[in-house]
């Protein structure tokens, strides 16, 4: 059986008397490409917000790598490899593309005072390969030739080709995307559907997409978890949740699907 | 002559311990976006605590109170003052923070800022109250006392090694991955936590760092005039500060430089040596007043990044050949967004 890289179990999270997460359980396996679907105001983001740390939740347990996680803060959580991406980009706008790539790496020497201060041949080494890292990196995706640029110039396509990539310098293990194809042309969907198939194939980063586009989804993604009032409501591949009649009733049949981005 | 001399000393010294202020500030807020709108509560922690660390036990008799009057030597109390500021940046940056967000650091900063103003003036237990201190031991006493102007000279080789030293500092902090992370936390600290950084940590760095070397400007200007009272450390001192970073440029040690002296020693002190106008005592700081506000509005509308804005980042590196060159027409952004066409 394969391995589960992450498990939900049991968890809740209401804001006020908004109980955006009511008890909630999904496993995702490692090495794989897992759809989050559900109609708007399903819980995903809030989902995505809890597994990665942001929230805390009320009640049940984050389990990333066989580790309990649920009460560490994000920034360890992190630091073990979970990371994720936001809805609306955030890019370092002041802050050149490559900037923003070398800034996520971790354990760099001179991001200590001591090392910032006393060690600076070796973090200068040690920003010439990343520098030579984060290039290639740009250069799959594209961006390249904007590496000098700030990132508040680059347009809104871009900054989701900025996000990706400086998450895959980040060196995840676990990598959870917010809607990265949310209000994306046509095209770039399509490149940034085959930049994850190559990122989980070269490099064996599991993914969880939380992803409208059912096209999408159907392409690039082995199996699906559907979420719908806070709850997993299903899941599976999704030709056995096309037949699925309370998915169905939930998401499916309502042509939510046709809508572009939320 | 001399008296010139003298004068021409002084503005030097200004400028180099305005300077040291300004790249304190620049540290925070120009790095890691920290507002801290009481710089001035940090210059006068570092000036009373290296004067009470150096003056000799408080003698009662004279009605002038102070606490401690350890009559340390003077580089010792130097560090003391210049620590006891930092500290002040620690305290201030555990309350707030860890959990507020920029806008309300700042009204803790102003808050604390007019806390400790009231509570030195009032208490003079503490710093002597209102009058504040005076006959603060000084650097190199003996010629201070005996030849005032060489004192001042000896004065602007020394605070300009310290600012050398400061300068030298912050710019290897800007380069350094250190600086980095800052600067991204200026950006977004959210998106620095969610990639692995404690966030939290890094402004905790960048809040104490800048009040060290605010600190550092406060014993300059104590030792430099062997005096301090409250009086002279009202938020509009701060205000002279943030001018002189933004009228410079932030996140710039260049601006920061050239905004203190604009700023702080054209505008500010040069006009202190107007004559007064008899019938209007006011006229002159109000004007200076006017005139950097003047300054500050002017650059923000004209010149919003001041007049060295911060500097793109390059770095040394090997060309790569450009897989998607074909997909840049170059002028037209959107354009990168389909290199689809391209890779077919
Ligand atoms: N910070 C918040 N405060 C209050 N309510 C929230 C907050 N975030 C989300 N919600 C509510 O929780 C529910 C789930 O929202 P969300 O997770 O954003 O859904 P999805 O991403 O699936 O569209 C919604 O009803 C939303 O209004
Ligand atoms: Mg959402």
């Amino acid at each position: 059986m394969p391995k589960s890289i992450l498990e939900v179990k049991g968890v809740k999270l209401a804001f006020g008397g908004v109980h955006a997460i009511d008890d909630c359980s999904f496993h995702i396996e490692e090495g794989t490409i897992t759809a989050l679907i559900g109609p708007n105001g399903a819980g995903k983001s809030t989902m995505v917000n809890v597994i990665s740390g942001t929230y805390r939740p009320d009640e049940g347990h984050v389990i990333f790598d066989g580790k309990d996680v649920t009460r560490l803060p994000n920034y360890v959580r992190a630091q073990h490899g979970l990371l994720r991406t936001f809805q609306i980009s955030r890019e370092f706008a002041n802050m050149t593309v490559l900037e923003n790539l070398l800034v996520v790496r971790q354990g760099q020497t001179g991001e200590s005072l001591f090392g910032a201060l006393f060690r600076a041949k070796r973090w200068h080494a040690q920003t010439r390969e990343l520098v030579a890292e984060a290039n290639e990196i740009l250069n799959t995706f594209g961006l390249y030739r904007l590496r000098n640029e700030y990132a508040g110039n680059l347009s809104g396509g871009q900054k989701r080709l900025v996000e990706l990539s400086r998450a895959v310098m980040a060196k995840p293990r676990l990598l959870l995307l917010d809607e990265p194809m949310a209000g994306v042309t046509p095209a770039l969907i399509e490149r940034l559907g085959n930049h994850i198939v190559e990122l989980n194939t070269e490099l064996g980063i599991t993914f969880v997409l939380v992803e409208h586009n059912l096209e999408v989804v159907e392409k690039i993604c082995s199996r699906v978890v559907v979420m719908a009032l806070g709850k997993q409501l299903a899941d599976g591949t999704l030709a056995e949740l096309r037949s699925n009649q309370e998915v169905i009733d939930a998401y499916l049949g309502g042509g939510a699907h046709e809508r572009v981005g939320s | 002559m001399s008296l010139i001399l003298g004068y021409v000393a002084t503005l030097l010294v200004t400028f180099f311990t305005y300077n040291i202020f300004v790249i304190g500030l620049n540290i925070q807020f120009g790095y890691a976006g920290i507002l801290n709108f009481t710089v001035i509560t940090f210059m006068a922690f570092g000036a009373y605590f290296y004067a009470v660390f150096v003056m000799p036990h408080a003698d009662n008799s004279s009605q002038i109170f102070y606490i401690l009057g350890l009559h340390w030597p003077w580089p010792l109390a130097m560090l003391a003052g210049i620590v006891a500021s930092g500290a002040l940046g620690y305290l201030i940056g555990l309350i707030a923070l860890k959990r507020l967000r920029s806008d309300y650091l700042a009204i803790v900063t102003l808050a604390t800022g007019t806390l400790v103003y009231g509570l030195f003036g009032n208490n003079n237990k503490l710093f002597d109250g209102w009058s504040g201190l005076f006959n603060v031991n000084q650097p190199f006493q003996s010629v201070a006392t005996n030849h005032p102007n060489q004192f001042s000279w000896i004065f602007v080789v020394f605070s300009g090694l310290i600012m050398v030293v400061v300068w030298l500092f912050a710019n290897r902090l800007y380069a350094s991955p250190l600086g980095r992370s800052m600067r991204a936390i200026r950006e977004d600290q959210d998106v620095v936590d969610s990639f692995g950084k404690n966030s939290f940590k890094f402004r905790m760095m960048a809040m104490v760092i800048g009040s060290l070397i605010v600190g550092i400007g406060g014993v300059l200007t104590i030792q430099y005039i062997g005096a301090l009272s409250p009086a002279g450390w009202t938020t509009g001192e701060t205000f002279v500060v943030w001018a002189a970073l933004l009228v410079g440029g932030r996140a710039n040690n260049l601006g920061a430089i050239l905004g203190s002296l604009l700023v702080a020693v054209v505008f500010n002190e040069a006009t202190r040596y107007i004559p007064q106008v008899p019938s209007h005592p006011n006229l002159i700081p109000n004007l200076r007043n006017m005139i950097i506000g003047s300054l500050v509005i002017l650059s923000i509308w004209f010149r919003p990044q001041g007049v060295f804005p911060e500097r793109k980042a390059s770095f040394l590196e090997v060309p790569l050949v450009d897989k998607y060159a074909q997909g840049f027409p170059g002028d037209e952004p959107d354009s990168a967004l389909s290199p689809a066409a391209s890779e077919a």
